[in-house]
């Protein structure tokens, strides 16, 4: 791709983005450090009583969606305003199913080219340019939906632009396509004992962590009540579908949309600020929709092929079987405000939606649990008015212990009613860290029941939600405004009462087909079925089977029939590298091996992984000899909707900049501090001491008596 | 005089008695306690593996057994509590929080008294092995790689550290009678 066109848009953009930081950053008295307000922009440095304003960060995403496929690229501009030389270290979540590949980095006229190195190898060398004084940037991975884009030496007053470009693909579920960009990340609860965010290189010094209490990660969010938003936003997306848009829809934030020659041209009304996660809805004019799609791309000595298959909806003769529903709700602190009151909505309405002969049983959990009843009961107008008077009961606050919850509504399963459908219900925000722990459960203790993830608020955690749906053969349900609970639920009672296509099998045609994903889960009505495969030449024909209902569903696709794509080789790979991060969560594999696997597929395929980092440096200096660097977090917005003091307890008082880790010179490795953090506990018992001491006395007392008898003699 | 003298002699002596006895006695149950609840433990986390469910060793319990370690050639096991705190390390052995669990990238920390849970820290050798159960049924095991003496406020390790690592920590020197600074520290590796 050409960098050119980006460049002519460049300067117009540079000025949005000084325009917009002017606004945010200048608008009130923001430089005088004794005014209250100013403080939230700014961070003590070394010297007491001199500050350095926060860098700004301006995101612009630009999306092109061609067919299944999403083509992101995403702009930051990095804005230092104040008059020293800073490292800005942005946090920023991506879709889960990202394929992340190029980084650009734009230095004055010149674009440096990113590559693709082992993260080891990559912090190295951007920790090299960063004392050498170049300009560098550094796009790590640290969970599979977040990353941090680190800039080194970004000049007083200087704008760097780094671009960032990644795949994925749309969803469609009950004739509705969608995707969803996550602009803003929600602090996660870490549960006690959570392993730590997989990181060889740890650029987050972890926080002294006091296992009482509980620990966000050290992240500086604002408090919305005390600061307007930070981090504006711009989205531009060109939708070409590939057949006639009936309509077109953006539930969280105000769009423009233009039509010319099928391609869609979608942008937002009106800037906006990284605090909630942008979604677009199309569906299509009448049943337009192809049945099959197929899209082949041609990468190093392969073929890669995508099929994209609906099935149709089983039909509605038989009379749906009953179910033994177990709903499972948070009501943890990050759930308060509006999050909560959208949980209790679509729990009601779940409840609404039980049929006489289905049972049921809800389990409420923050850092304790509470089941109401002692085991499933049938859904009669008493124990469902029951149930919602102890929904309607339910209060925001305290930790949240996710996977003991989970455990109760899987180890319920009574067998009482072998012939009912075991649907676990989980209505979340998935605010915690140890997602790991979930997934462990899931996949030794799911059985027969099937995990549905409800993802509530604006910002949720979609990668714990999608994974453990997939792993639990469930689906993935977003409700992320009140406006939404009644239809989603009702979309997703329709799947839970609907039988899916289940046992579904692909057999090629042709020989040494990796095909992924490896068995295939279950598909709901009218979501399609995603087939990725390498072959060494596309030939042949794919053949699926599976049960509709009590039918045989069978449908065979000619292969040779794909039309020409790009990226397919890429989404193969990352789903693979998903892949091997299951299969060593199920213990077919173990670390070793899992990480060989994934290493050579993300340096093979140019991927952001677990393993490996894209790193850009310049390689001319820009920091001159001796003026010292300051390393900075960027402030975040806490997703809208979510009370400050809910979060993180008692106010911090934001202006003291005690929020900002303020990170010293750039020299000394993080890593430092996370060896002195760890202080290692007393290591000895008084045991020993008080026997021989007491043992002493006593003896000293033995003899007195003695004595006392022998004066009497 | 001298029955005054006899008297004082005799209760001074009872009292001392008492004294001793009470402090002695504290000794004993310090041991019986960590004796007792790892009995205890032990049950609670054969429950815990078996339903996935955190199970309390005690009602009034604080924290929760997380793994059993366990060094087959000098037949010694323990049951490790969440936690570092003084209380869960009365019982067993306790997993600093911070660190990651055993069998994670990183480096898993467990610290343990050196005259209750860790006494044998002493006799392990390079090229040991111990072994790990966790609370979900996983098993890891680690090879012992060496050891060092560190203050405990500097042990220098990396909990972000590349590998699978293990760390066991107790006081120094083994035989002294009261704390100090000092931490024995053995350093072990997971094995494939």
């Amino acid at each position: 791709m050409s960098p050119l066109p980006h460049l002519a848009r460049l300067p117009v953009l540079i000025l949005v983005v000084l325009v917009v930081s002017a606004r945010t950053l200048f608008a009130s008295p923001l430089v005088n450090p004794n005014d209250a307000r100013t403080g939230s922009l700014m961070i003590k440095s070394e010297t007491p009583g001199q500050y350095v304003e926060a860098p700004a960060v301006a995101t612009d995403f630009d999306v092109t969606v061609t067919g299944p496929i999403i083509r992101t690229r995403l702009t930051q501009y990095f804005v230092n305003p104040a008059n020293g030389w800073v490292e800005g270290l942005y946090v920023f979540p991506l879709p889960e199913d990202a394929a992340v590949d190029t980084l650009k980095m734009v230095v004055g006229e010149r674009i440096i080219i990113g590559d693709v190195k082992e993260r080891i190898e990559a912090k190295r060398i951007y920790e090299k340019a960063k004392s050498d004084g170049k300009k560098a940037a550094l796009v790590e991975q640290h969970r599979p939906n977040l990353f941090t884009n680190s800039v080194a030496n970004i000049g007083p007053g200087e704008t760097v632009v780094v671009q960032i470009e990644f795949q994925a693909t749309v969803r469609q579920s009950n004739g509705k396509f969608s995707f969803r960009l996550p602009t803003v990340v929600a602090p996660r609860f870490e549960t006690p004992d959570a392993p730590q965010p997989v990181v060889s290189v740890s650029s987050e010094a972890p926080a002294a962590v006091d296992n009482k209490q509980q620990l966000p990660d050290a992240k500086p969010w604002l408090d919305p009540d005390d600061n307007d938003p930070v981090n504006p936003i711009n989205i531009t997306v060109h939708l070409k579908p590939g057949f006639k848009v009936a309509a077109l829809m953006s539930p969280h934030h105000k769009i423009e949309a233009l039509e010319r020659d099928g391609e869609h041209r979608i942008t937002l009304s009106k800037m906006d600020f990284a605090d909630k996660d942008f979604e677009l809805e199309w569906t299509a004019a009448a049943l337009d929709v192809p049945q099959a799609k197929l899209f082949r791309e041609r990468s190093g000595n392969e073929d890669y092929v995508l099929v994209q298959v609906t099935p149709p909806a089983a039909a509605k003769t038989t009379p749906a079987p009953a179910r033994e529903a177990i709903f499972v709700i948070d009501n943890s602190g990050s759930m308060a405000g509006p999050s909560m009151v959208q949980a209790k909505a679509s729990l009601i309405e779940a409840l609404d939606r039980l049929q006489p002969g289905d049972t049921f049983n809800i389990v409420r959990f923050d850092d304790t649990l509470e089941v109401l009843f002692p085991t499933v009961v049938a859904a009669d107008a008493g124990n469902i008015s029951t149930a919602k008077r102890f929904v309607a009961s339910l209060d925001a606050e305290g930790g949240t212990n996710m996977v003991p919850a989970l455990a109760a509504a899987l180890k319920m399963d009574t067998q009482s009613n072998p012939a009912a459908i075991r649907q676990v219900i989980f209505l979340t925000d998935g605010a915690i860290s140890g997602e790991q722990q979930m997934f462990n459960l899931i996949a030794q203790r799911r059985g027969r029941s099937r995990i549905f993830m409800v993802g509530i608020g604006s910002a949720p955690n979609s990668f714990l939600m999608n994974r453990a749906a997939e792993m639990g053969r469930g689906t993935f349900t977003h409700i992320g405004a009140a406006e939404q609970v009644a239809e989603r639920m009702a979309e997703l009672t329709s799947k839970l009462t609907s039988p899916a296509v289940t046992g579904l099998a692909a057999n090629f045609s042709a020989r040494g087909v990796k095909a992924t994903p490896d068995p295939l889960p279950d598909v709901y009505a009218g979501e399609p079925l995603y087939i990725y495969a390498r072959m060494d030449e596309l030939e042949g024909k794919v053949t699926l089977s599976g049960l509709a209902g009590s039918d045989n569903w069978l449908k065979t696709v000619d292969l040779t029939k794909a039309e020409p794509g790009s990226g397919i080789a890429k989404l193969w790979a990352r789903r693979e590298i998903a892949n091997t991060e299951v299969n060593r969560t199920l213990g077919t594999l173990n670390y070793k091996q899992a990480d060989a696997m994934i290493l050579k597929l993300a340096l093979d395929h140019q991927l952001v992984s677990r393993l490996t980092s894209l790193i850009a440096i310049d390689k001319t200096p820009a920091r001159p000899e001796g003026t010292p660097l300051r390393s900075v977090d960027i402030p975040l917005n806490l997703p809208a909707g979510w009370s400050f003091e809910k979060v993180f307890g008692s106010k911090t008082p934001v202006k003291e900049a005690s929020a900002f880790k303020a990170i010293a010179v750039a020299s000394k490795p993080r890593v430092h501090d996370a060896q002195r953090l760890l202080a290692l506990p007393e290591g000895s018992t008084p045991a020993d001491l008080l026997l021989i001491i007491g043992l002493l006395i006593s003896l000293a007392g033995a003899a007195s008596v003695t004595a006392s008898r022998r004066m009497a003699s | 005089m001298s029955v005054l003298a006899r008297r004082v002699s005799l209760s001074f002596g009872l009292i001392a008695i008492i004294l001793g006895l009470t402090l002695a006695g504290n000794g004993v149950w310090i041991k019986a306690k960590a004796v007792v609840a790892q009995v205890l433990l032990e049950r609670a986390f054969a429950e815990t593996v078996k339903t996935g469910v955190p199970i309390k060793a005690w009602r009034w319990a604080d924290t929760r057994p997380v793994a059993r370690i366990r060094s087959e050639r000098l037949g010694d096991s323990a049951i490790v509590l969440a936690g570092g705190s003084g209380e869960a390390m009365a019982f067993g052995p306790g997993h600093l929080s911070g660190t990651p669990r055993p069998g994670q990238p990183g480096t898993a920390v467990i610290a343990a008294h050196r005259d209750t849970h860790f006494r044998f820290l002493k006799h392990l050798r390079r090229g040991d092995e111990l072994s790990i159960e966790r609370d979900d049924g996983m098993r890891f095991r680690f090879q012992v790689s060496g050891y060092n003496i560190v203050r405990w406020d500097t042990p220098g390790i990396d909990v972000t550290a590349d590998g699978h690592n293990l760390v066991l920590a107790t006081c120094w020197p083994f035989e002294a009678k009261t704390s100090g600074p000092l931490r024995y520290v053995v350093h072990a590796q997971m094995i494939e």
